[in-house]
């Protein structure tokens, strides 16, 4: 019995677990091999608070730029020497699209608020005042142009007799120039066909050509013939005697020729005055010539805009009511109502839009 | 593209660099033919005529600087993003898709104009001196009908019938109405704001015919562009006359088409109340620097201190021109007929002053109102004659008001063919010839200026602006050398003289004017005397000079003949009549 409680007591003691004299042990070991517990540290020994601004790594490159060269020190040193701007409209420039950023902006706020129209948009408070220049306009032509008296409703006789016949010179401008035109060519033509016998003859006639041709080549070679005999019994030996003459003769030719050209230059520096008056008189012509141009081109302008496309701006024949259709009354005013024409035709002759062909309207 | 690096091919200088075709442009900025169209239109941009076409003649060409400030608008951003929204709507609803593309509709991106107005006019009075062509575009499509096939909805003319009233509100209210011609395309208007002189012309009160040469796509572009301008310019111009923008009006008169009628209403009564606030605090001010002055001046100086408030008065008032303009037609009160055209004469009557009603419900006043001093009637017959009344056609007004005078009104009574309407935009002068009802005019004009007109109020000032104008009358009356005038007038320039005198006293600056005046004379003398030979000075003249002189004498030389033309046939008239 006794023996058999000794047993249990034994297993009881072996059940009682050892983990805490281990994990004891093993921190004491690990303590000892570190060098001291961390748990008594105080904190700040562990951790260390990174106060220094996050600076990366940086190249040799980078390190070599800084270095501040001699020049440049000898220059910071000195403060009233002011850095010079490369260039000065760059930075003048760059300024100005700094201005036109803030602008739109400003603008992109604008639309979140107010509706167009319903805003003063000169309003210069507020914004940056963009030093804009306004657009010059394309052409010397007003854009309203003020017809003249005689196409008044109930216009005075002289005028309107002035701008009846205006009218009148536009309508048979026109008519003239379809009379001078080249006759169309008809589409079709009086006669009859050709029949096939007829259409033999034709060719006969055009091989008969051919043989003349032939005949007229067979002569051309026999006169080549003849002229290369000429020239082979021509070709003979040349005599001291003959040879002394030519070259004496040469000399003297040459001698004549420099004798004329001292003469003709003599001649020429006399005549220097003349040249200089023809000169100026060239001159003179030319400049006309050119204030001449300049001044019917000004004139061109100012009635019409300049070739801009494929078609030619034809302007819109003029208004102007015939003597029979004035009354004197402004309900029976037989009005022209094509002022949707006129506008068009405005733009084009200020040279805005291009003049285009006549399309059909669908309707 | 960096600066230094050009492709291959590219010229790097002339003609071929600077401009490039119209197709070349629309390749570079990558959007589409009538995208490019519209753009240039609303950026101002135009076509070029350089001196060597390089692509040929039959291009049309564009400066290279043109096409790159186009390519930075963010307009065509925008642009590209609408037509890449409409794509997908088109692909929504050919899906069957229909909440997507509805869902997409309403997230369109959208844009407005604005910006290109403050960029292309970077100054208000830029935009009042191109307000020609805007305002003759929304005067025209204010009267023209709807057309489903030209895209001209019902939307853009409503808005250019608004517009168009509140500016011609805005300009009858101010009086800055100046001429009128009524010629056979419509009645040309031009009215002064700001030292801007601005013409229009409105059309005739007609169904307008649409020939097929107009292409109304451009036309709607410019629409777009001239509907925002005059948007802020009319808001601007409210303002400064303290009238809130855009205007409320009374409804019913809205429905009787008198929209103009109910605009000049609204804006007198608000610039009333706005008056009367000004006025409360003006005449304190000026009672307040009344008092300061007096402690400062002597008071041994009435006439100077005279002379100040008169100053102080006419600073807040408008220019000599206005006021005449705003007196013309104090006295009248017009009735007008059925049949006349209402908006017109609605518009030129109250710009100069008069009071004006017409036949019709929300009418101011009626017909049978025993003030009316003029009725305008177009017809040959009248149901009721009042007897204390001028029955008169419409060209009456329109004449008067071009002459600046009342004419007599029996030439343009009802039945009887009236003189002719003479355009105010020739100046007769420079032209030479002088239709005889111009010169009727004329002496009119002087009659008028030579009467005495004392009025109640500031009768001082009155006569100080009779002796400057009659300074301006009298170089005339020397020029045309009318003896008779002379005679007639001795005893008035006598008493201006006097009274002149008596100004010099007062106010010494108006003397000075007036001799200032008296010796221009001889300078203008001497002028025609170099002109008759020019010998002398052509020498010394440089070559641009000399061409502009040449073309001036040519000139003057063609119309001298002109007018030799025409006398000579007036004269052969007479004699043939005789």
């Amino acid at each position: 019995m006794g023996k058999n409680r000794a047993k249990k007591v034994k297993r009881a003691w072996r059940n009682i677990s050892t983990k805490e004299f281990d994990d004891y042990n093993e921190k004491a070991t690990r303590d000892a091999n570190s060098g001291g517990s961390l748990a008594s540290a105080p904190s700040d020994s562990l951790f260390v608070v990174d106060k220094s601004t996050d600076v990366p790594v940086r190249r040799k490159i980078e390190k070599k730029r800084e270095k501040v060269l001699r020049f440049e020190s000898v220059l910071q040193r000195n403060p009233f020497v002011k850095a010079v701007p490369s260039s000065i409209l760059k930075k003048l420039k760059k300024k100005d699209k700094t201005v036109d950023l803030a602008q739109d902006a400003s603008k992109d706020d604008d639309k979140k608020g107010p509706e167009s129209g319903k805003f003063d948009i000169w309003d210069d408070q507020g914004k940056v005042n963009i030093k804009g220049k306004k657009k010059a306009n394309p052409s010397l032509i007003p854009a309203v142009e003020v017809e003249p008296p005689g196409c008044s409703f109930n216009p005075e006789n002289e005028s309107h007799k002035d701008s009846l016949a205006l009218a009148v010179a536009e309508e048979m401008k026109k008519i003239y120039k379809k009379e001078l035109e080249p006759e169309p060519i008809p589409l079709t033509v009086p006669g009859e066909p050709v029949t096939e016998d007829d259409r033999y003859f034709l060719e006969v006639d055009h091989e008969d050509d051919d043989d003349v041709d032939e005949m007229d080549e067979e002569n051309q070679t026999e006169d080549q013939i003849n002229e290369d005999e000429n020239r082979k019994s021509k070709e003979k030996r040349i005599t001291t005697v003959v040879k002394n003459k030519r070259i004496r003769r040469k000399e003297q030719q040459k001698a004549e020729a420099e004798a004329k050209k001292i003469k003709d230059l003599s001649k020429e520096i006399d005549s220097i005055p003349d040249i200089l008056q023809e000169i100026a008189k060239e001159d003179e012509e030319k400049k006309n010539r050119h204030l001449r141009r300049m001044v019917a081109k000004e004139e061109r302008l100012k009635s019409g805009p300049p070739r801009l496309g494929k078609r030619k701006f034809e302007p819109a024949p003029s208004q102007v009511l015939l003597t029979e259709e004035i009354t004197g009354s402004l309900r029976k005013l037989k009005a022209c109502c094509t002022l949707a024409r006129d506008r068009f035709k405005s733009l084009e002759k200020r040279g805005i839009l291009v003049p285009s062909a006549k399309r059909s309207r669908l309707v | 593209m960096p600066k230094h690096y050009r492709p291959a091919g590219k010229k790097k200088e002339g003609n071929a660099a600077k401009y490039v075709t119209r197709s070349q442009a629309v390749k570079g900025l990558q959007v589409t033919l009538p995208l490019f169209r519209k753009m240039c239109i609303w950026k101002g941009i135009f076509p070029r005529d350089p001196k060597k076409k390089i692509k040929g003649n039959h291009q049309t060409y564009y400066h290279t600087k043109d096409i790159s400030f186009l390519h930075h608008d963010p307009l065509v951003d925008i642009h590209r993003d609408i037509r890449a929204q409409d794509k997908k709507i088109k692909k929504a609803y050919s899906k069957k898709n229909k909440p997507r593309a509805v869902r997409l509709e309403e997230h369109k991106p959208t844009y407005n104009l604005d910006r290109l107005i403050i960029e292309r006019y970077p100054r208000f009075i830029d935009a009042l001196g191109d307000l020609d062509d805007c305002l003759t575009m929304v005067h025209l499509f204010a009267a023209l009908p709807t057309l489903q096939n030209e895209k001209v909805e019902v939307k853009h003319i409503h808005s250019c019938r608004r517009l168009s009233h509140e500016w011609q509100a805005y300009i009858s209210r101010t009086h800055k109405l100046r001429k009128t011609f009524i010629s056979v395309k419509g009645i040309y208007y031009q009215a002064d704001v700001d030292g801007q002189k601005i013409t229009w012309i409105a059309p005739h009160s007609i169904q307008q015919v649409l020939t097929e040469d107009v292409d109304f796509n451009v036309m709607l572009t410019f629409l777009e562009y001239y509907e925002t301008l005059l948007a802020f310019v009319n808001f601007k111009l409210y303002h400064s006359i303290n009238v809130k923008y855009p205007p409320m009006l009374d409804p019913r008169l809205e429905a009787l088409a008198a929209d103009l009628y109910a605009l000049s209403r609204y804006i007198a009564s608000r610039s009333k109340e706005q008056d009367n606030h000004e006025l409360a605090s003006q005449v304190d001010e000026s009672q307040l620097t009344l008092a300061q002055l007096q402690h400062q001046l002597a008071p041994s100086e009435p006439g100077a201190l005279m002379h100040l408030i008169e100053e102080a008065e006419t600073v807040d008032e408008a220019d000599e021109e206005t006021k005449e303009c705003r007196s013309l037609f104090k006295d009248t009160k017009f009735f007008l007929g059925r049949e006349v055209p209402r908006e017109p004469l609605l518009f030129v009557i109250t710009a100069f002053g008069g009071t004006i009603s017409w036949e019709g419900d929300g009418a101011p006043f009626e017909e049978s109102d025993p003030s009316i001093t003029h009725q305008i009637v177009d017809r040959p017959t009248q149901n009721h004659m009042f007897l204390s009344r001028a029955y008169i056609q419409p060209q009456w007004v329109f004449d008067s008001v071009n002459a600046r005078i009342i004419l007599p009104t029996e030439d343009y009574v009802v039945g009887r063919v009236p003189p002719p309407h003479l355009s105010p935009f020739v100046d007769n002068e420079a032209e030479g010839y002088i239709p005889d009802y111009a010169q009727k005019i004329k002496q009119l004009q002087d009659a008028a200026r030579i009467m005495p007109v004392p009025e109640v109020g500031n009768e001082h000032q009155d006569n100080t602006q009779n002796i400057v104008l009659d300074g301006v009358a009298d170089r005339i009356e020397a020029n045309k050398a009318a003896e008779m005038k002379k005679k007639m007038s001795a005893g008035q320039k006598q008493f201006h003289d006097e009274l002149k005198m008596e100004v010099e006293g007062v106010s010494p600056a108006t003397g000075t004017i007036k001799n200032v005046k008296v010796t221009t004379d001889p300078d203008e003398s001497d002028k025609e005397q170099i002109s008759e030979h020019p010998d002398m000075s052509e020498m010394t003249m440089s070559r641009r000079k000399r061409g502009l002189y040449e073309s001036i004498r040519i000139n003057k030389e063609r119309k001298k003949a002109k007018v030799d033309v025409i006398e000579s046939r007036k004269r052969n008239i007479k004699e043939s009549q005789k």
